[in-house]
């Protein structure tokens, strides 16, 4: 860890597919931090390219990748300079795991849960099948499963306890930050809500640093201690949590917040006009500015700067440019 | 105004067979379930996945026949309607699905998908016919609607896909829709756009509508009424406003806890929900379907509740709320 606390830093990432349509620019040119402890939410709409982003800092990439740069510092080592074989052995679930998006269909049907948490132990600590199975049992009772359950299959379990399953499975290893890539989203809210409880007291009680993938941003404020906003492969706005859902600035920000319908509150829903553009060709300057109501002629021709408004809060648009 | 639909102790039990000597089960996916809908008015049926809120609505509209139990629709009993004496109430009635992508015909263009159900209704002039199909378009703003009406649905937009749906459910003017999670697979920004839509068309064109949806937070923006089911059963009826401000029975009230509103402060502290998960509807607990979850109950709770009127307007279905 450096001085300033961080303890991941992502530094001008890029990630690309090639397809035959030509290249998709799933991430471009992002740039973000996290300390230990801290949680960042990302939030964006399907097809912002915010799994994308964590796939890339996991390095679990598909065959087509068209372009992958950028760095990804991990307390003070630069992960990308890594070959596969290093990245898999010291920093893939070891100091980074992940909870996929989609736990009802992440498990092996045909393996018992307790082998499949054990396997990450032997796969990556070497242990014993014994001791690996008695761990198993550990994490099951740490997530709120009965430790009988190691003997269970994946159909045995309710949609809730198969999340609880592969939450398990992420921290089993004790990684630094965890990814949580939508994690709650196909189920009930009361098992959401048990499931968000579940992660808070993970988070009080052992000091992990999440990175929180959704595009729901009422469910981004249950664990978010800063959030960023991703709009067709870029982060448009990164704020303290106190800050941003107090006073977003970024346009899109404002429509987001503005969209979401509120339990406790009066207000006039509103909707953003259009819809996000194709990463195969996203528009010239900024990406936003054909559904932007500011937008004038420098935001159809130049990308804007991202500049800190005030501390940690960053936001990329010419409306804040002096 | 007056009754549109009067739904009494309506239950639709599946079957299922295990083997040729096991006894036969029964899902009880909507187990005794009374309302009335007034023409006009909006109810939001809100449940968790597994509740039966679509297996009540697909009963309604008679795609499921109903095992027990009385439908009517504007006084006219329709609980066992053939296919033969349907087509009328087909006519007033129309379906919303949560799967836009999987409702329309992907080989049919947009004017195709419009035009079908005047086809079966008996619309024979062509040029009424593209009149109708054009005046759907406009009405869900799919404009410049010369242009969408030559389109398949892939080359839309989620939610210009849902529009079509939306315009196909209207095009025949009926007076009941049944929306089932409309906006569950669309984006928060596009969401609004079709929430606003739907609320205009029961204004403008006073369309009665059942609202299905798991999302307590939206049916604010659009129903008068709210109906809490439950594995079921339906366990608590009020107006909107009253509902969300004073909920009764306990599973609205974890339900009401379990939603989190975008506050950063929510991080700071754990919600207050029950563990556990809803019972399986072959086996379901004797009596009130919550107790086994429930943090209030007690041995009475093991007999079905009643339903109490606490006040006007405002039903639970809890032994809680009996004044003995």
């Amino acid at each position: 860890m450096d001085k300033n606390g961080t303890l991941l830093s992502v530094q001008n990432l890029y990630l690309y597919y090639k397809t035959r349509k030509g290249l998709v620019q799933a991430v471009d040119d992002v740039n973000m931090e996290l300390k230990r402890g801290e949680t960042l939410a990302v939030v964006g709409e399907s097809g912002c390219g915010k799994s994308s982003l964590a796939r890339a800092i996991i390095r679990l990439l598909p065959r087509n990748v068209g372009k992958y740069s950028g760095k990804i510092i991990l307390d003070n080592v630069d992960t990308m300079k890594l070959n596969e074989e290093e990245f898999r052995k010291q920093v893939r679930w070891k100091r980074i795991s992940m909870v996929f998006q989609g736990a009802q269909n992440s498990l092996n049907p045909v393996l018992k849960v307790g082998y499949q948490i054990a396997e990450v132990l032997m796969l990556h600590l070497n242990m014993s099948k014994s001791r690996a199975l008695e761990e198993a049992k550990k994490y099951l009772r740490f997530v709120g499963i009965h430790e009988a359950f190691v003997d269970r299959y994946p159909f045995e379990l309710s949609g809730g306890m198969k999340q609880r399953v592969m939450i398990a499975m992420s921290l089993i290893t004790n990684p630094d930050i965890i990814i949580l890539d939508e994690p709650p989203s196909a189920l009930d809210v009361i098992t959401q809500a048990n499931i968000m409880n579940l992660l808070k007291k993970l988070k009080k009680e052992r000091n992990f640093s999440y990175i929180f993938i959704t595009h729901d941003m009422a469910l981004a404020s249950e664990l978010a201690d800063k959030v960023a906003i991703m709009y067709a492969g870029e982060i448009v706005e990164i704020a303290p949590s106190e800050v941003f859902y107090s006073e977003p600035m970024h346009p899109y920000a404002k429509g987001l917040i503005g969209s979401v319908p509120t339990l406790r509150s009066e207000k006039e829903l509103k909707s953003i006009p259009g819809s996000p553009p194709s990463l195969f060709n996203p528009p010239k300057g900024c990406r936003f500015h054909p559904r932007c109501p500011h937008a004038d002629d420098r935001c159809s021709e130049k990308n804007p700067p991202t500049i800190e408004l005030k501390d940690g809060h960053l936001v990329k648009c010419w409306l804040y440019v002096r | 105004m007056n009754s549109l639909l009067k739904v009494e102790n309506l239950k639709k039990w599946f079957e299922i067979k295990k083997g040729l000597f096991s006894p036969t089960l029964y899902v009880r996916a909507v187990d005794g379930v009374s309302f009335q809908l007034l023409s006009g008015e909006a109810i939001s049926l809100v449940g968790e996945s597994g509740s039966g809120k679509t297996t009540l609505g697909k009963t309604i509209l008679r795609l499921y026949e109903p095992t027990s139990g009385k439908l009517y629709f504007e006084g006219k009993d329709i609980t066992h309607l053939d296919d033969k004496n349907s087509l009328w109430y087909r006519r007033e009635t129309a379906l919303i699905q949560q799967d836009p992508f999987g409702a329309l015909a992907p080989h049919f263009t947009i004017y195709r998908i419009l035009e079908e159900p005047l086809i079966i209704h008996g619309f024979k002039d062509k040029r009424e016919r593209r009149e109708l199909v054009y005046r759907a378009l406009r009405e869900v703003r799919l404009v410049p609607e010369e242009d969408f009406a030559h389109k398949y649905p892939h080359m839309l937009s989620g939610g210009q896909m849902q529009r079509v749906a939306v315009a196909r459910a209207i095009i025949l003017r009926p007076k009941l829709i049944i929306a089932d999670e409309p906006v569950s697979m669309l984006d928060a920004s596009v969401r609004v756009e079709i929430l606003n839509l739907l609320h205009e068309l029961q204004n403008r064109n006073k369309i009665s509508f059942i609202y299905i949806t798991h999302d307590l937070a939206t049916t604010r923006y659009f129903s008068e009424w709210i109906f809490i089911m439950y594995a079921g059963h339906i366990v608590e009826k009020a107006r909107t406003k009253e509902l969300l401000k004073k909920p009764l029975h306990p599973y609205t009230k974890a339900l009401l806890a379990a939603i989190p509103d975008p506050d950063p402060e929510n991080r700071k502290q754990f919600r207050d929900v029950p563990p556990g998960e809803p019972p399986s509807l072959v086996n379901p607990p004797p009596g009130c379907r919550f107790a086994p979850r429930c943090p209030y109950a007690t041995d009475v709770c093991r007999k079905e509740p009643p339903e109490i009127e606490v006040e006007k307007e405002h039903w639970v279905k809890c032994w809680l709320y009996k004044e003995s």
